[in-house]
């Protein structure tokens, strides 16, 4: 019998149209001879709809799908049902293993993680701690640093700076100059993207650039700028022991951090197929000059970052290479990357089509909610007190 | 000739299909003017008489008489086919049908009426065969426009109890949450300082300001319903009006604890009939504000000084540039580039040198406004000059946009003549090889219109090295203002944006810069499809 497996893209953040590219990707590369895939879109007020429009891209334009034409249902309440339940008077649908591909808040943070917890779910990908504290780039970084993988130095500036006066104002800058001088980057704690991200060149920039963070977020980090900075990527793919995929290299027009319009809209040179989303930006895959040594680091620092958060299914960490010092220094991890970063596995050494890839990872969704279904619940007799 | 009858469902069916689709054309333009009746039939005009559904009705009926099965396929095929071709009022044209609950409901119930008089005016022609169902369609093609207005008539007490409804429900939630709830009114500049009181707002605590240009009792209402929470402690509140008492009674929904009056001039003179009408409409604020509470007005604009005066026992701030009166904030020191403006605020507590992205100078007037009253609510300066930075152009509002190697200066919100004058100023300020600006003018002027036009395509001539008046609008008195000028041939005509922007596709260079002034609604292009797809 086909397991059913429900793709779920959309969601509330900044990245919705990004989750939905990368959502239509994943529904169309599952094996359709072993499963049976269904899509859930979730749209900007997490209501979820089901419905055969919703395989098609064209019906997200303008404004989304026509809900006349889908189906709302809701998660099934009551621990391992797995059920969609409709809104309506439809049948309820059975579902085997969800693909949460939501980016961003309420979707790479946990929260879409802890509903399905809730439900007794089979779901591929991190869970709700590893999405939790890969969403969060400060407590990433403590994990990393603890785990002895080389990161930025850093300076974190609550919102609630603001409550107090403007000594701050001083107080960050001043912090900058003792520290990592300028220029710096400042960006949002919390966000996936690259939207509220700013380079600062002086004290002005930077509590604009602070204050720029405060209308997404509600912690700005602070880093130094490397000023001659190469990006590389690597996935990791959550299988029996965590594999690392291949290193990649993308390019941006000038010497700036790779904004949001350059991560999902440009063209791509190396893409595999006509995809979009992180799958269609500019990259160079496996760069022949870069040295062998800090592309076997990338890889083994981002298969431990992997572990240390304790991730599943896919993730993309990305390193900063400080070109002049020759430093590679781990810079952040998406635990849901866009196109679950499926460009990564076509090159050598595992040349992995994503469908292979997804088939794998919904086995192994499927044997890690039976082991959790298997761990004891009974309580010991000295909490059983009714 | 009984044997037609069998045709009557089809002949039935055909005509309420197509009025259907009339119905939704006019319909678009019915909501732009706000289901207002009269405004709604000036533009209206004899324009039914041209629509090509209604000759084709009186065409066939005609043909009856000597070929009734050749006139029925005509009608039926034709009415089709203007039916099909007729574009779709909610995906074309610069405004849209929006079809909200309202516009549903007005298109229900005119449907029906259109249905129920069609058989009507059939019963009256009874005696004369089919002919009967050829002519009343004639008749109702004619008269859909007033269906409309008819069906709307029929729905206000509905209108009425649903909107009492809601307004009790925000009235409530107001009272329970308790924001401090600044009201902004003027002739220009409401949407723009609200947008820059709430961003910069936001940075002091949890505040509530609508996006885009909801002003009205039923938009504030909604927003209120969907938005506010406990937890807000600032709302702003734009407050627009096309006749007295409409500021009176938003001031009731959302009782206003301080007071921003950006300016008051003769934007929309048409509507009020006079510049005392306007200043009492936007005084319906001042009287709001409780005494001692916080009036910030501009004073560079007599009008609003005007209510600033009448109204000494509230906390009154002024802000300005030029006005010689004591002012709480001073704007000084204006400087453009392309990356924004370099201004500075002067206060009796000490100068501030700001930096913001946004041109134009009556956008840092707003500015100004915006920046007394944050200070006056509590909200620290030094980090009211730096949100300042964070502020982003709103879109087709003075927005300076490198395309390929053109600026474009994209203005196409404003609609009031300091607005066109900031966009020419911001144009005359950047470095460009040449000047070219796009624009159908102001409207809304009442008799002053022409004069008003006629002085802003003068001013046009000295700046730009081509101006392309769009649509006939204001054509005759961009005409003379270039005469004026002695720069006649600097002036193209075109009769839509569709063409200016052909004209512009063909003319301008890298290098070059062109303003795009102004963008009326559909109702002011002659050829804005209603019928036909607009060329």
């Amino acid at each position: 019998m086909r397991r059913t497996v429900a793709v779920m893209f959309g969601g509330r953040s900044l990245e919705h149209d990004v989750s939905v590219v990368s959502g239509l990707q994943i529904l169309h590369a599952v094996d359709p001879e072993r499963f049976a895939p269904m899509p859930i879109y979730i749209d900007q007020s997490l209501r979820w709809w089901v419905g055969d429009e919703l395989w098609h891209k064209e019906s997200f334009k303008g404004g989304g799908p026509d809900r006349a034409h889908a189906t709302e249902v809701a998660l099934s309440p009551g621990f391992g049902t797995s059920m969609l339940a409709p809104v309506g008077f439809s049948r309820p649908i059975s579902v085997d293993v969800f693909i949460p591909v939501l980016h961003g808040t309420f979707g790479e943070d946990g929260s879409i993680q802890g509903q399905l917890e809730l439900g007794g779910c089979a779901y591929v990908g991190s869970g709700v701690l590893a999405s939790a504290v890969g969403m969060n780039k400060r407590m990433t970084k403590i994990v990393a640093s603890h785990a002895a993988v080389p990161i930025v130095p850093w300076l974190s500036c609550e919102r609630s700076v603001l409550d107090r006066g403007h000594d701050w104002m001083r107080d960050y800058p001043a912090k900058v100059e003792a520290s990592f001088g300028w220029p710096v980057i400042v960006k949002p704690c919390n966000l996936g993207s690259s939207a509220g991200v700013t380079t600062a060149n002086d004290a002005d920039e930077m509590v604009a650039g602070i204050l720029k963070v405060f209308e997404y977020d509600v912690e700005a980090l602070i880093e130094p700028f490397i000023r001659n900075r190469l990006e590389i990527n690597v996935a990791v793919a959550g299988l029996d022991v965590p594999v690392a995929s291949v290193t990649e290299m993308p390019v941006t027009s000038q010497a700036s951090i790779l904004s949001f319009s350059e991560k999902y809209k440009r063209e791509g040179r190396k893409s595999i197929g006509s995809s979009e989303g992180m799958a269609g930006a500019l990259r160079v895959l496996d760069p022949s000059d870069l040295p062998a040594e800090m592309r076997a680091s990338a890889q083994r620092h981002a298969t431990t970052v992997f572990a240390a958060l304790g991730c599943e299914g896919i993730s993309r960490i990305d390193f900063l290479v400080d070109a002049d010092r020759g430093t590679l220094y781990f810079n952040e991890i998406n635990t849901l990357p866009g196109s679950l970063a499926f460009y990564l596995w076509s090159a050598a050494p595992h040349y992995w089509t994503i469908t292979e890839l997804l088939a794998r990872l919904i086995d192994r969704a499927e044997r890690l909610r039976a082991m959790k279904r298997g761990l004891q619940r009974k309580p010991p007799a000295e909490l059983s007190l009714l | 000739m009984r044997s037609f009858w069998p045709f009557m469902p089809i002949l039935a069916a055909t005509y309420l299909f197509l009025a259907w689709r009339r119905l939704l054309a006019y319909l678009r333009y019915f909501q732009q003017e706000g289901y207002e009746p009269l405004r709604f039939l000036r533009w209206v005009s004899v324009r039914s008489l041209n629509d090509p559904a209604f000759w084709l009705s009186i065409g066939a009926a005609f043909l009856f008489t000597v070929a009734p099965r050749t006139a029925l396929v005509v009608f039926v095929a034709g009415a089709v086919f203007l039916g099909v071709a007729q574009p779709d009022p909610r995906s074309t044209g610069k405004i849209p049908l929006r079809l909200t609950w309202r516009a549903t409901r007005v298109l229900a119930v005119a449907t029906v009426f259109s249905a129920a008089l069609w058989v009507f005016l059939t019963r009256g022609y009874v005696d004369r065969d089919l002919q009967a169902p050829l002519m009343a369609s004639a008749w109702m093609f004619v008269l859909l426009p007033l269906v409309l207005i008819a069906a709307n008539a029929s729905l206000v007490p509905y209108e009425r109890a649903v909107q009492r409804r809601y307004e009790t429900d925000a009235r409530r939630r107001i009272a329970d949450v308790q924001p401090f709830v600044v009201g902004i009114t003027g002739s220009y500049g409401k949407s723009s300082t609200k947008a820059m009181l709430g961003h910069l707002l936001q940075f002091h605590a949890p505040t509530l300001a609508a996006s885009g240009s909801i002003n009205t009792l039923m938009g504030v209402t909604r927003h209120i319903r969907d938005d506010l929470v406990f937890g807000h402690k600032f709302m702003v509140v734009e407050m627009g009006a096309f006749k007295r008492g409409s500021i009176r009674r938003l001031c009731q929904l959302t009782p206003p604890s301080a007071g921003v009056i950006t300016a008051v001039g003769d934007m929309h003179l048409e509507r009020f009939g006079s510049l005392d009408e306007i200043v009492r409409a936007k005084s319906e604020l001042a009287e709001a504000v409780p005494a001692g509470g916080l009036l910030v007005v501009n004073a560079d604009s007599p009008g609003a000084l005007r209510i600033a005066r009448s109204f000494g026992d509230r906390k009154v701030l002024l802000y300005g540039e030029r006005s010689p009166e004591d002012l709480a904030t001073r704007v000084e020191h204006i400087v453009f580039s392309r990356q924004g403006t370099t201004f500075t605020l002067r206060t009796p507590d000490g100068t501030y040198r700001c930096f913001t992205p946004l041109l134009g100078r009556p956008i840092i007037l707003n500015l100004a406004g915006a920046f007394t009253l944050a200070a006056a609510v509590g909200m620290d300066p030094d980090v009211i000059v730096a949100a300042m930075r964070t502020l982003k152009p709103v879109a087709n509002r003075l927005e300076v946009i490198e395309e390929r190697g053109v600026t474009w200066i994209r203005d196409a919100y404003n609609s009031n003549q300091f607005g066109f004058r900031a966009a020419l100023e911001v144009a005359a300020s950047l470095p460009v090889a040449r000047r070219f600006l796009a624009t159908p003018g102001v409207i809304e002027l009442g008799s002053d219109q022409f004069d008003v036009n006629r002085a802003l395509s003068k001013e046009a001539a000295a700046v730009c090295d081509t101006t392309l008046v769009v649509s006939d609008t204001n054509r005759a008195a961009f005409e003379a203002g270039h005469r004026e000028a002695g720069k006649e041939a600097h002036l193209v005509a075109v009769p839509n944006r569709t063409e200016a922007f052909r004209w512009l596709r063909e003319t301008i260079k890298d290098g070059d810069a062109v303003i795009l002034e102004n963008d009326l609604p559909d109702l002011y292009e002659k050829s804005a499809g209603v019928f036909w797809k607009a060329s």
